[in-house]
């Protein structure tokens, strides 16, 4: 598990940097990497409600598969948040650096 | 990003199966007193199924019927057409619906415990530990 | 069909067998009527009732899907009580002058119902509704299971 998250969340992002691009290719990169991240989590918030309009609206559907999108949905925000919590901090570290 | 593993993949497919055992299930002990009734069961599908299920059918007139169901499922419902169980021309096993309803409880609370699981380790790991 | 469509198969299955349960109190209740019908000016005695039982499995589009998908049969919505009819055997004649719809020679038409075939359906209805009662609970449990996903 912990693999998969190293392995595809974060070596795409890093993978750019280590070969020689410009920095400003690593920038678009990196921008597109983001934009799409945010966009999954969007998308599973998205789902999560569309399966708990279709269960208030008593519509065929099961009860675990709610409980399931909507889970998905807070784990996967819960990971963007605290990644731009960290990226935050790491800025603001950044900021504070004496010249 | 695969933030949720094969594993969880699977623990859902096992979801779907139970739950649509116990529909099964409780429809065959509803029927439990009912003049020829045949009982169903619920399959996981084979590969020859699922294989069948892909075929094309030739259709000459677009108002033809497909092969095809709209939400193909990973599921299969039979009915036990060739048992008979009572003397009214129903095939319900009430012992065996009973046993299957105890063991597909218990085979659902584990799926869910252990999605619990994971879905927990995964939180942890988000917070850091704290 | 919603989350609860087991909870609902269940349930019909428990108002049927309820409902037979109250045509044997019934049947058992008029063991003894022999004034239950008026038939052209004439006294008639109670006829034993039956519950008539079919699985609810939706309409044509249901067998229809079925044929098209040839080996995937639905899974039906519980059982319904179709009618309730009447038994057809004859009344149990018993010589008893004395009683005020004996006839000309003296005989007494009785209702049809026999009290032990009674006594073994209310058995069987009793036991089918805890069945049913058992399925229940246990989806209920399933349910409430469900909803504790990521508790």
């Amino acid at each position: 598990m912990i693999d998969s998250v190293k392995g595809n969340l974060f070596s795409t992002a890093v993978q750019p940097a280590s070969q020689s691009v410009k920095p400003a290719e690593a920038q678009q990169a990196f921008s597109q990497f983001l934009k799409e991240a945010i966009n999954k989590v969007n998308t599973e918030q998205v789902k999560s409600d569309i399966m708990t309009e279709k269960l208030a609206k008593g519509e065929n559907i099961d009860l675990h598969q709610v409980m399931i999108a909507s889970q998905k949905a807070s784990i996967s925000l819960q990971l963007a948040l605290e990644a731009r919590n960290k990226v935050i901090e790491a800025y603001q570290e950044v900021m504070r650096m004496q010249v | 990003m695969k933030l949720f593993s094969h594993t969880f993949h699977v623990l859902e497919q096992g979801l779907d199966y139970s739950s649509l055992k116990q529909k099964v299930i409780s429809h065959n002990i509803a029927n439990v007193d009912t003049p020829n009734y045949k009982a169903k069961e619920v399959h996981f599908k084979t590969e020859l199924s699922n294989a069948l299920q892909s075929l094309e059918a030739y259709r000459t007139h677009p108002k033809h019927f497909e092969f095809k169901k709209k939400t193909p499922s990973n599921f299969l419902v039979t009915m036990r057409n060739d048992v008979l169980y009572n003397h009214n021309g129903n095939s319900v096993d009430i012992d065996k619906e009973m046993s299957n309803l105890a063991a597909n409880q218990i085979y659902y609370n584990a799926l869910v415990e252990r999605l619990n699981g994971k879905f927990n380790s995964l939180k942890n790991v988000i917070r850091g530990g704290k | 069909m919603s989350i609860f469509q087991s909870l609902n198969t269940t349930a019909s299955a428990l108002t049927a067998q309820r409902l037979r349960m109250d045509v044997i109190s019934s049947n058992m209740a008029n063991v003894d009527t022999t004034r239950a019908k008026m038939v052209d000016g004439q006294w008639q005695p109670y006829r034993r009732k039956m519950v008539v039982t079919e699985p609810n499995e939706g309409g044509f589009s249901t067998f229809l899907n079925a044929a098209i998908n040839k080996r995937t049969a639905s899974i039906g919505n519980g059982v319904k009580v179709t009618k309730i009819v009447e038994d057809q055997t004859p009344f149990k004649l018993v010589y008893d002058p004395t009683h005020p719809d004996a006839n000309n020679e003296g005989y007494v038409q009785l209702p049809n119902v026999d009290p032990l075939k009674e006594m073994v359906d209310l058995i069987s209805a009793t036991r089918s509704y805890e069945a049913n009662v058992t399925v229940f609970n246990a989806t209920k449990g399933m349910l409430m299971k469900a909803l504790e996903i990521g508790k």
